[in-house]
């Protein structure tokens, strides 16, 4: 059994220091490592990088982020990225890790992700040189995620994004901007492998719960939606106890 | 000239609350008779209150209602089995 923790857009500045952390202190017994989905910050600021090290480094679990699109609003991806991995977070961008965790591998998968929208309602990589190189990042980016995930040997396997692989986990958000929240080439990706489970941020009025076309659950763990400090996900069960049990 | 409550007015308040220091894309406008009603969630009061400041300073002819809420950061109780 694999306990997964994960919250997303937590948007980290001064003023959210100490908000998340005691909460965060009791994740060792609770779970088995956090997984971040992305706008760690609000402006994609070193400064901001820092605050969220100090709020959600050194919890006695291993840490897995992605960036968000907040993460590049100041374009210092690259020194928040140096940052994070100097106070032992991982960032996946278009790679992978595996965790050995009560002697099961976790594998997981992670990449930002982009917009692009979903069948039926999606840009198309055809027109204006602008709207080829929007698609075009959205495909190379889910190509990354694909790759990630199918170089992973591991008893669970797991895909961190930002942006969203179905629309399902979209319920709530205005449906003229869920080509800005995610798109289906990062669902095509995740249904390419033998993923476990998706989980992903950035729509804060979306919904919790989906599944890829080909069966994967997915989890939207934005914190505006799951309204705590972060959810647990339990894999590779081997008895059902679904209550958790704080020390 | 005293402040329309119109559509233009709603999106320059978006465009203000997302481009500006604050950096908030989830928050709420509603024009409600004579006043916007700001709705959603933020991770402190200090930014909840940075964002009605900074309409009030831009616009300090319009009426605002605050309903933006802090989002609960609580340890959870349950888990859930993912199969």
């Amino acid at each position: 059994m694999i306990r997964v923790a994960a919250v997303g857009d937590v948007h980290v500045d001064s003023d959210v220091l100490g908000r998340f952390r005691p909460a965060l202190e009791e994740l060792p017994h609770r779970a088995d490592v956090l997984l971040v989905a992305g706008d760690l910050t609000r402006h994609g600021t070193v400064e901001e990088a820092r605050c969220f090290a100090t709020e959600f480094g050194g919890l006695g679990v291993p840490v897995v982020t992605v960036l968000g699109n907040h993460d590049h609003q100041s374009d210092q991806q690259s020194r928040i990225i140096d940052l994070l991995t100097a106070s032992d977070i991982t960032v996946l961008e278009g790679d992978a890790t595996v965790l050995e965790l009560h002697g099961k591998r976790l594998g997981i998968a992670g990449v930002k992700g982009f917009g692009g929208g979903f069948a039926g309602a999606c840009a198309s990589n055809f027109g204006e040189r602008e709207m080829k190189d929007f698609v075009n990042t959205t495909e190379v980016i889910a190509e990354r995620l694909q790759d990630a995930l199918l170089s992973v040997e591991a008893d669970a396997l797991v895909a961190l994004t930002h942006y969203a692989p179905v629309p399902d986990t979209l319920l709530g958000e205005p449906l003229e901007i869920y080509a800005f929240l995610g798109c289906y080439q990062l669902g095509r990706a995740i249904d390419a492998a033998p993923t476990t489970l998706a989980l992903h941020g950035h729509a804060h009025h979306g919904s919790e719960r989906g599944r890829t076309p080909g069966g994967v659950p997915v989890r939207n763990v934005a914190h505006p939606v799951i309204k705590q400090a972060y959810n647990v996900y339990q894999l590779l069960s081997e008895e059902v106890d679904l209550k958790l049990v704080a020390t | 000239m005293s402040t329309r409550l119109d559509e233009y007015l709603e999106a320059e308040i978006r465009n203000l609350l997302t481009e500006g220091r604050i950096a908030e894309l989830g928050i709420t406008v509603h024009r409600r008779e004579h006043q916007l009603v700001l709705g959603g969630e933020v991770e402190s009061p200090a930014r909840r209150d940075e964002i009605c400041r900074q309409i009030t300073e831009r616009y300090p002819d319009v009426a605002i209602a605050c309903d933006i809420a802090i989002i609960r950061a609580q340890a959870p109780n349950e888990v859930e089995e993912i199969s």
